[in-house]
């Protein structure tokens, strides 16, 4: 079954007076459980296309499914809800909630599906223990390392179990020897929780921890290879 | 405490001199208004007390007419019948029985035409300050006849002291010429120069025999226990002066009735104060306005962010409002508190503003006036910031609702 | 150079800008403006007392301020006439009165009236009454029992025009004259009370009634120039034999009026300071933001080399525009809202017998006062100006290490 099905997705931006293609007609189908990287050099529409996945932003024209969602025809707060329970993110600058612990930050996204504070509290305590943040519950953002601060983010991406999750260059902002460690864990939750990951990435040795590499380059799916992963 | 209680809490003190100095804004504000406020109503309090006290009580029971023509055969011909009707009405603190007649007033020297009051001198001390305002000699007693009571600045004009003789003539209610010779017993000063040099008092018996008024009054002058029930004490007066004599020919007149220019000067004092005030509290709201923007463009980021993960726009505004909430409460508190305690101390020792005093006289204040805390004034000033601040945070609140996500995310 | 950076810095986040400037407008505009209406208030108080038989300044027999009777009456004008022909400048106007208390009273009501001789002619240029008859018609030198009236008088005493009134006062001889007159106008007033308070005949008839011969009991002025008053008055007083006259100005005059101007005054200030603290809080926030806005930016300027005065003087500049725009609008826009009001004024005759009793009139026409401008626009300026300060030292305290390591 497919998790993701996406048919001629195009979307193009202003950018001043220039009208830029950041998509040029994507057709592209991910099945559950997969662990995808979209790789292409920046400005290739990776990032375009993550978005337009998790509902953030949306095609001019195709058509996009999720969990068996059409997105195209929903409205702002359906598409939050729809967020809310299906996709999980992780961003390149971590983006978390620099008030908020990091237990509060894996707490935030069960609080707002409306879990029980006993069941959210015992859910993020384990994941941030799966994650490998057993001491730091109680630390705000600003007070974890950025490697800490990213499995901060995965551990929220992952906790409510979505059918997706989708990582914009999770690694980039951190130095080699933790991206690879970030990326190790990514992939244990994935074979551990089933949860289906696609992120983007112009790093060869995130690439090599794909299972799938689908290459993006001008907005277009230049190729697509099935690996059998790091 | 509700997460969203605790982010927006927590958001406040990111930047706790911003926050700090908004919150300062609004108590400012707050402070003001509670001050102003307890000073106008208490000093409106003053001048009513005292216009009532010295002029004409709370509620007059005058023949209808009367109190435009003040003409002398306008009489109330029954004044003890309402006196029945004002002692069966519990509101009721006092009353008295005035009778009024322009006349010509000489002294040996000197010749002014004032108007001539008889009153009883008993119960005219239950209702005005009269008794209180003697300066020199003393007050009328009770079987005094050819006594009278002169006010401080027409005793001056008349070139009068205590014990000296004024001859008064005027015209009596069948038309005949009223005529007697009166000593002056008491010199009063109520600082209100109009009321000073206008008048003269003396025993209503003698007034009556005087004027031919036949056991007639022209003003039956009540006191209510306090102000809030003139209105009570008037409806059920108005009720029963219907039974006695003619038909609506007694008239039951309230003192904002007797006296419009007062109520209408207070309502002009209010008016013009909430014009003030409300320019102020708008002054106020732009000056903080800023602080609410910011929090939005400072964490349009981080609203990208939470939009991401499955927040509600609702949710944002939710979120801002009550971190504005919370500083708009905080100042309005702060300000309640520091602006009580200001009054408070003002309402012990009293404000002077120098070289006011003789201007205040004449409004019927004291030199020294004192605000008066209430509920009242300590509440409706910092409700109606409170009001305006929600309003300021309405719009960020409102903006936030239009973020997209990754356009957000992607803001600097 | 720094001028310009100031003037693009305040437009890198416009919204911020407007929102300040907007309080700033606000302010400026509300003190300026309600200032203007304090004036105007004020103003019509004082043109009202002193149109109301006072004039600029006046001449009394000495002794008649606190005991207006018919003894205290100059008996030759003449004199107090040449020392006025001699001191006052062009343009001046004088009138002389009798102005005694009476009793005036017909076949139902009796009062108690200011009864004033006039010489028609002259007191029409300097008092209300020349053009206050709005029935019947103004005296003439040769009315010999004509009498003027207030409409509130006439209406009190159930009378009309062409009707009889009766008028009893004091004479020399302390007695009692009297004598009757006939109304042949009735005057409107600002305030009923004046209605009710003056009756007005020929100074003439007045003298002859009283016994007076040429005997006067005041001397009414107007000068073309208010301000000159003081100086003209001690020029008078100077040259008349202070044992037998007093000269005293409006201000001494109307002693409560001057009150209220000072009340007024020492409001207007205390809310010009009110409005700056509710404005000053948005300016240092405003200044703060943007300042920790761009610490890296000042990091920079630092570790460029460029001295902390620098950045201060930056940091003000910014204040400075951004207080020079909003007080310029503000400006423009209470002469603006002043102007448009000035032709019909605002009408309050809504509330006309609380007007009276505060003293005030129906009509206000708000006047703006050179020097009122002037301290509003100062007190925002250099204040505003202080209170950056505070923003301005901050910015220039961010070490370069601190300023760049700031997220």
């Amino acid at each position: 079954m497919n998790i993701v099905e996406c048919t001629d997705v195009k979307k193009t931006y202003q950018q001043g007076k220039i009208v830029v293609t950041a998509l040029g007609g994507v057709s592209l189908s991910i099945q559950k459980g997969g662990f995808v990287a979209l790789a292409g050099p920046s400005g290739s529409g990776k990032t375009t296309l993550l978005n337009i996945i998790g509902g953030l932003d949306s095609a001019d024209s195709g058509r996009v499914t999720v969990n068996g969602s059409t997105l195209d025809t929903m409205n702002q707060s359906e598409l939050a809800s729809l967020r809310l329970h299906n996709i999980g993110f992780i961003f390149q600058a971590y983006n978390l909630i620099p008030v908020l612990s990091a237990l509060e930050n894996v707490e935030f996204v069960m609080l707002l599906q409306g879990v029980p504070l006993a069941e959210r509290r015992e859910r993020a305590k384990n994941i941030l223990d799966d994650v490998g943040l057993e001491d730091t519950y109680d630390r705000r953002p600003a007070e974890l390392s950025g490697g800490q601060q990213q499995r901060v983010a995965v551990a929220r991406a992952i906790v409510s179990d979505p059918a997706i999750v989708l990582a914009d260059e999770p690694t980039a902002n951190l130095d080699s020897k933790t991206g690879e460690g970030l990326l190790e864990m990514m992939k244990q939750m994935n074979e551990k929780k089933k949860v289906t990951f696609i992120f983007s990435t112009h790093d060869k040795m995130v690439m090599d921890y794909a299972r799938r590499l689908v290459l993006i380059k001008d907005g277009l799916v230049a190729g697509d290879e099935i690996r059998d992963g790091g | 405490m509700s997460i969203d209680v605790k982010m927006a809490w927590r958001n406040l003190w990111r930047n706790p001199r911003r926050s700090i100095l908004t919150i300062l804004a609004i108590s400012f504000a707050s402070l003001l208004l509670v001050f102003m406020l307890s000073w106008q109503f208490g000093s409106y309090e003053t001048m009513i007390d005292s216009a009532v006290k010295i002029h004409t009580g709370h509620l007059q029971v005058q023949a209808k007419g009367y109190n435009d023509k003040k003409g002398i055969r306008m009489v109330v011909s029954d004044p003890a019948a309402v006196g029945n009707i004002l002692n069966n009405t519990p509101e009721v603190a006092a009353y008295t029985y005035r009778a009024n007649a322009f006349s010509l007033v000489s002294s040996k020297e000197r010749t002014y035409g004032v108007v001539v009051v008889g009153i009883d001198p008993v119960r005219e001390a239950g209702v005005s300050t009269l008794k209180k305002l003697i300066r020199q000699g003393s007050y009328l007693s009770e079987g005094d006849t050819d006594q009278a009571l002169v006010g401080a600045l027409l005793a001056r004009n008349l070139k009068v002291g205590l014990g000296d003789e004024l001859v008064v003539l005027g015209q009596g209610r069948d038309g005949s010429v009223a005529a007697t010779v009166v000593k002056v017993k008491g010199i009063y000063r109520s600082g209100q120069d109009d009321f000073d040099r206008s008048s003269i008092q003396i025993p209503l018996k003698n007034f009556q025999d005087i004027y031919s008024m036949r056991g007639a009054v022209h003003e039956v002058v009540a006191l209510g226990k306090s102000l809030e029930y003139v209105s009570e004490i008037k409806m059920a007066v108005a009720a029963g002066v219907e039974d006695i004599g003619n038909k609506g020919h007694l008239v039951v007149l309230d003192w904002m009735e007797l006296m419009p220019g007062l109520i209408e000067a207070i309502q002009m004092d209010l008016y013009s104060g909430f014009i003030f005030y409300l320019i102020l509290i708008v002054v106020v709201a732009f000056s903080i306005l800023n602080t609410f923007l910011m929090a939005i463009f400072e964490r349009t980021r981080e609203f990208g962010v939470l939009l991401a993960i499955g927040t509600t726009p609702g949710r944002l505004s939710k979120l801002l409002l009550i971190e504005s909430t919370i500083m708009a409460i905080a100042g309005i508190v702060f300000g309640i508190i520091l602006g009580s305690l200001l009054t408070w101390y003002f309402q012990v020792h009293g404000i002077v503003i120098s070289g006011t005093s003789e201007l205040m006289r004449q409004f019927g204040l004291p030199e020294r006036i004192y605000p008066q805390l209430s509920i009242l004034s300590a509440s409706i000033g910092p409700a109606a910031v409170l009001f305006i601040t929600f309003l300021t945070a309405l719009y960020p609140a409102l903006k936030v609702r239009r973020f997209r996500p990754v356009e957000a995310m992607t803001a600097i | 150079m720094h001028l310009q950076l100031a003037w693009r810095n305040i437009w890198r986040n416009p919204k911020r800008t407007a929102v300040i400037m907007t309080a700033i407008i606000i302010g400026v505009w509300s003190m300026i403006f309600l200032g203007a209406l304090m004036r105007g208030i004020s103003e019509g108080m004082v043109r009202n007392g002193i149109s109301t038989l006072t004039g600029h300044i006046q001449v009394h027999h000495r002794g008649y301020r606190n005991d207006p009777v018919i003894e205290n009456s100059m008996t030759d004008p003449e004199v107090v006439e040449t020392a006025l022909r001699e001191t006052l400048p062009d343009g001046a106007q004088w009138t002389s009165r009798v102005r005694v208390n009476a009793v005036a009273s017909n076949a139902r009501h009796t009062a108690g009236v200011t009864f004033v001789g006039i010489d028609p002619a002259h007191e029409a240029g300097i008092s209300f009454i020349g053009k206050a008859v709005t029935e019947g018609r103004y005296l003439r030198d040769d009315d010999k029992n004509g009498i003027v009236v207030g409409r509130a008088l006439v209406d009190k005493f159930e009378t009309g025009l062409g009707r009889k009134i009766i008028m009893m006062s004091q004479d020399t001889d302390r007695e009692v004259a009297s004598r009757a007159f006939r109304i042949v106008g009735i005057f409107k007033a600002e305030m009923q009370a004046t209605e009710k308070q003056f009756v007005f005949v020929t100074k003439e008839a007045a003298q002859h009634m009283l016994k007076l011969k040429n005997g006067i009991s005041e001397m009414s002025v107007i000068l073309p120039d208010q301000k000159e008053v003081r100086h003209a008055a001690d020029n008078v007083s100077a040259a008349l034999p202070s044992a037998d006259y007093e000269v005293q100005t409006w201000r001494e005059l109307l002693p409560l009026i001057t009150a209220i101007l000072n009340i007024y005054d020492g409001f207007m200030y205390i809310w010009f300071v009110v409005v700056f603290i509710a404005m000053g809080f948005g300016i240092v926030n405003t200044t703060l933001m943007a300042v920790f806005e761009r610490i890296r930016e000042f990091g920079l300027f630092k570790s460029l080399g460029m001295k902390p005065m620098w950045i201060i003087r930056e940091v003000l500049a910014e204040s400075f525009f951004i207080l020079l725009i909003g007080t310029t609008i503000g400006n423009i826009l209470s002469f603006l809202s002043v102007f448009a009001l000035s032709g019909n004024g605002i009408d309050l005759s809504a509330l006309a017998s609380g007007l009276e009793y505060a003293g005030m009139s129906r009509i206000i026409y708000p006047a703006i006062y050179s020097h009122d401008v002037i301290i509003a626009n100062l007190v925002v300026f250099i204040l505003g100006l202080l209170v950056s300060v505070y923003p301005a030292v901050k910015a220039a305290r961010f070490t370069p290490v601190e300023a760049l390591t700031h997220a």
